[in-house]
């Protein structure tokens, strides 16, 4: 089995903001997300989540609540801040601007 | 927004941190168990899927320790455990902590309470508006450049009229009036001033109004203006004292003003009571007139933008000017301007420096002192150290927790400091010199606790990073293998080393000064002044000069007095004079011409003090006679003048010759300008202060040349207090409105003349003190320590048949070693820096030899002695046990 590319910091970041962006959302459930989305190509190493998660939280990009929960008991869920949905514009939009900087460059070369 | 969220979440992991890592732990355990259901579910065991789940979550302590680290937190957390832990390990060796906080409550209570003093004196700005723009304006002749006088009415207001340079300018003049009219008369101090100083130094009045400029023109009506101190003591603060009349030397003043007893000029007088118009001072207001009579101190103040060195230009342009215009007074007198801080700190700075510098000696070797004993510390916690790195501990994070330890070391001796800086301020207070405290008042104000907070940490972090660093050892294995007793061992033996012979070397250097302050001091306490101080009181007598305002009637109560003195069983040894010596402020010098000599240039005029003496003063004061006679009744103003000279002004104006019979011509008083002749030498005294060579004088009979009052001097073996009464007694006996004041005994006089010289030398004294004990304990601690050190090897060689003498020699030698170095280092140092206080010295030289010995003999007692303690120990050592121990 290949084994997945690792996940540059900054790129994780953008994930998570992205898929709390649509609606709040637990550990176990962005990384199934992230799983689904990614095959498992991007496979993030799960308990590496965490640590990126607590961090945005710390940063005030996102926050958490404890609530019900379809795995049958409260769970901790993430939603995006007002200054996190910003922050999400920002670097999707810079996110973009270097991807097809570095698509044009491979293109070219 | 989002600070406000992030400064929410920092707290909360900080205050709720048990709460916080739950949850940490719940979230992470949900995760792992639905890895776990999804690998029950895909056919595993509950056992194999637990595995399954963790190995696929990764290592969960250390996301944990990730998650924890995102809190930004764990400084804070960190630091409250070092504190603890600090707190921990202070209490633990309450010996260690007790040494340490005192030796630095010592340095930092030193520095702090002469910080105060400097804070007091050159720091805090004068309580005037824009001080740096104010400057003194004084009249200097050209080729005596130093010889500054004060300046007359006329051309003060030549100078005000035609500058350029000063917004402002105002004259004053200082002396004692007397009080009546107002309960006991009193003795107050005046300040005849010109009315422009009041808008000038921008003085509010706390009542009433200040002078106006109509008050400072002549014919004005006469009005004063009095301080607050005077009218709340005096008057019982009565607002209705504004309008009434009072009485200077029988002269009638009406009250216009009070002044807050917060104004007041720091140089010239200590504290003034009345200020009143220059023209209107019943003294001074007829020598306005006189063009000859340099009567007025001038302060001015510069325009904005204007250098000192711009102002200098003008005014010695205008000084040329005046010369030219009025050669009779001017010619060779030139203007010079003196920033008024400079005159009011005057001798006082380098003095406060050198303090200061001294403190912050003591301080660096308190900061070796305790480094060392850091030290020590450190290598017996080498192996504690060794564990915790080898257990994950960086070794930035130990040498944190290591300096916290130090810094709380720091506060603790910088809060003895304060206390201790307190209490010396407080106590010191009365000591003081006067011109220290009339600048401004002493106290451990906001400035002063600043500095004591960054001097105690400044500290902790000298004497803390070197220990903190070789406490964490660069090489682990040793550590551990070794028990850490050798780690480190040879860097910290190489600096404890070093810091010894740098506290050997700094206690030197303050040794040597101080021992240099003290004989200078000592001598100076004992020269021979030219007189017996010993059994003789001294009290002033002044008379109103309204009241009494003819030279007859000064000369008949001056007999009078006298002559009822003597009258008094024990007051026979009586005189009168004036002023007596150490009385004068500054070198007040008086012209005089030799008949027959070639006339001199007004600059270059012979000088000399000058004093009025009834005929007894010589005998009462034990004054030798050289040659000639002693004054008698006979000098009379009926009989030819004259004059007694001293054994100085004979040797330098005659020479080889003669003097007896020759005659001189006085420039004092104002308008004597009498020939007299010479009739008596008498041998030299003292008169300006202990530590000046004597200089020149000239006696004249108080009969011939009366002053409104003077000086009584008294020699009998009576009790002071019983002598001042009777003198108090005697004088209001002949007019009980006549106030006595300055009654004192000789001794304490000349003890006065000398205060700010035993304060400096007493501080400096104690100084040195401190830092011999410091050096002492500091060499003791080393020796000590490396005796114990080697106490397998004392112990292998006494196996091998030394000698119990032989360790001793062992042990001394290397602490005498020690000393050597630092003692050679510090005389070194000595050599180069004593040359600072050679200015505060005298009758001995900056690189006095005997000093220089003396101490270095004591500073190698005191080391030997130290080093004879832990010496004696190591010979009592047992060879056997110390082998086995090891």
């Amino acid at each position: 089995m290949p084994k997945p590319s690792d996940l540059l910091q900054g790129t994780l970041d953008l994930l998570i903001l992205k898929i709390i962006a649509r609606k709040p959302l637990h550990g176990w459930g962005i990384a199934k997300r992230i799983q689904a989305l990614s095959g498992d190509t991007l496979s993030v190493g799960q308990g590496s989540l965490y640590p990126a998660l607590h961090r945005l939280e710390n940063q005030g990009w996102i926050c958490a609540d404890w609530e019900e929960s379809e795995l049958g008991r409260p769970a901790k869920a993430y939603s995006l801040t007002p200054e996190g949905r910003k922050q999400l514009e920002r670097e999707l939009k810079s996110w973009k601007r270097l991807s097809s900087a570095v698509h044009l460059l491979i293109q070219n070369a | 927004m989002r600070t406000i969220r992030i400064i929410k979440r920092r707290v909360y992991s900080l205050l709720h941190r048990s709460n916080a890592d739950a949850e940490l732990q719940r979230e992470i355990e949900i995760h792992i168990q639905q890895l776990t259901n999804e690998a029950i579910a895909g056919g595993m065991t509950q056992t194999e899927a637990r595995a399954m789940a963790l190995r696929e979550f990764g290592p969960v302590d250390q996301i944990k320790e990730k998650c924890r680290d995102t809190r930004r937190v764990r400084w804070i957390q960190n630091f409250v455990q070092d504190l603890r832990y600090g707190v921990r390990m202070l209490r633990q060796s309450p010996a260690f902590t007790a040494i340490a906080v005192i030796t630095l409550a010592l340095g930092i209570g030193a520095n702090t309470a002469i910080f105060s003093l400097v804070d007091a004196v050159l720091l805090r700005s004068l309580p005037y508006r824009d001080p740096n723009q104010l400057v003194l304006i004084l009249n200097a002749p050209l080729n005596r450049p130093d010889a500054l006088s004060g300046i007359s009415y006329r051309d003060f207001t030549a100078c005000r009229a035609q500058n350029r340079v000063f917004s402002e300018m105002a004259g004053n003049a200082f002396h004692d009036l007397t009080l009546t009219r107002a309960g006991e008369p009193a003795i107050v101090t005046t300040a005849a001033v010109t009315p422009e100083i009041f808008p000038l130094l921008n003085a509010k009045p706390l009542l009433g109004r200040t002078l106006l400029p109509e008050d400072g023109k002549p014919g004005a009506a006469a009005v004063a203006v009095l301080s607050e101190n005077l009218w709340r003591s005096r008057f019982g603060s009565n607002p209705g004292l504004i309008g009434q009349s009072i009485a200077l030397d029988m002269r009638s003043f009406t009250v216009v003003g009070i002044l807050p007893a917060s104004f007041g000029y720091p140089e010239g007088a200590p504290r003034q009571d009345v200020w009143i118009s220059v023209m209107q001072d019943p003294l001074f207001g007829p020598l306005t007139s006189q063009p000859g009579v340099r009567l007025l101190g001038v302060m001015g103040r510069l325009k904005p933008g204007v250098s000192l060195a711009g102002a200098q230009a003008e005014i010695n342009t205008l000084g040329a000017r005046l010369a030219m215009e009025f050669p009779a007074e001017d010619s060779g007198m030139t203007i010079r301007i003196q920033p008024y801080r400079q005159a009011v700190v005057r001798n006082l700075k380098p003095a406060l420096l050198i303090l200061l510098s001294a403190v912050g000696l003591l301080l660096l070797i308190a900061c070796a002192n305790i480094a060392n004993l850091l030290l020590s510390k450190a290598t017996s916690r080498a192996r504690e150290m060794a564990v915790r790195i080898a257990l994950g501990a960086s070794r930035a994070r130990i040498v944190c927790q290591l300096m916290t330890e130090s810094a709380l070391l720091g506060l603790l001796g910088g809060a003895g400091g304060l206390l201790l800086a307190v209490c010396a301020v407080w106590s010191l207070q009365p000591f003081l010199p006067p011109e220290v405290v009339q600048i401004s008042s002493i106290h451990v104000g906001g400035p002063v606790l600043v500095v004591a907070l960054l001097l105690s940490l400044a500290t902790a972090l000298v004497f803390g990073l070197a220990p903190a660093l070789l406490a964490t050892p660069s090489n682990l294995q040793t550590n551990l293998k070794e028990g850490g007793e050798r780690s480190g061992q040879r860097g910290g033996r190489h600096l404890r080393s070093f810091l010894a012979i740098a506290e050997m070397s700094l206690a030197m250097l303050l040794l040597v000064a101080g021992g240099l302050l003290i004989r200078s001091f000592a001598l100076v306490a004992s020269v021979n002044p030219g007189f017996d101080p010993d059994n003789v009181t001294q009290a002033e007598a002044s008379l109103p000069r309204f009241q009494y305002s003819t030279p007859q009637q000064w000369t008949a109560f001056s007999q009078e007095l006298l002559a009822r003195l003597h009258a008094q069983p024990g007051l026979q040894d009586s005189a009168l004079a004036a002023p007596l010596p150490m009385d004068r402020q500054g070198e007040a010098t008086f012209a005089f011409s030799i008949v027959g000599n070639p006339p001199l240039p007004p600059s270059e005029s012979a000088t000399a003090d000058y004093a009025t003496v009834s005929p007894e003063y010589f005998h009462a004061m034990r004054i030798p006679l050289l040659r000639g006679r002693l004054f008698s009744e006979q000098d009379s103003p009926d009989n030819p003048n004259v004059a007694i000279i001293s054994e100085a002004l004979a040797q330098r104006y005659f020479e080889n010759r003669d003097p007896i019979g020759r005659h001189m011509r006085f420039g004092f008083p104002p308008n004597g300008n009498v020939s007299r002749e010479i009739v008596g030498v008498v041998g030299d005294v003292r008169d300006v202060a202990l530590s000046q060579q004597p200089g020149p004088i000239m006696y004249v009979p108080f009969a011939q040349a009366p002053l409104y009052g003077g000086e009584v001097v008294v020699r009998s073996s009576l009790a002071t207090s019983t002598v001042a009464a009777a003198i108090r007694q005697v004088v209001h006996s002949i007019d009980k409105d006549l106030p006595v004041t300055d009654v004192r005994s000789f001794r304490d006089a000349l003890g006065q003349s000398i205060s700010q010289e035993r304060f400096r030398t007493f501080l400096l004294g104690s100084f040195s003190a401190i830092a011999l004990a410091l050096a002492a304990v500091g060499v003791f601690g080393v020796i000590s320590y490396s005796a114990s050190q080697r106490t397998h090897e004392i112990g292998i060689r006494m196996a091998l048949g030394a000698q119990r003498r032989d360790v001793l020699h062992l042990i001394l030698k290397q602490g005498a070693k020690l000393a050597l170095l630092g003692l050679g280092i510090g005389a070194v140092l000595a050599f180069l820096l004593t040359r600072f206080i050679a200015g505060m010295l005298y009758g001995v030289s900056a690189t006095d030899p005997l000093t220089f010995g003396a101490v270095a003999i004591v500073l190698l007692g005191v080391a030997v002695i130290a080093c004879y303690i832990p010496a004696r120990r190591a010979t009592r050592i047992d060879p056997m046990v110390a082998l086995r121990y090891q």
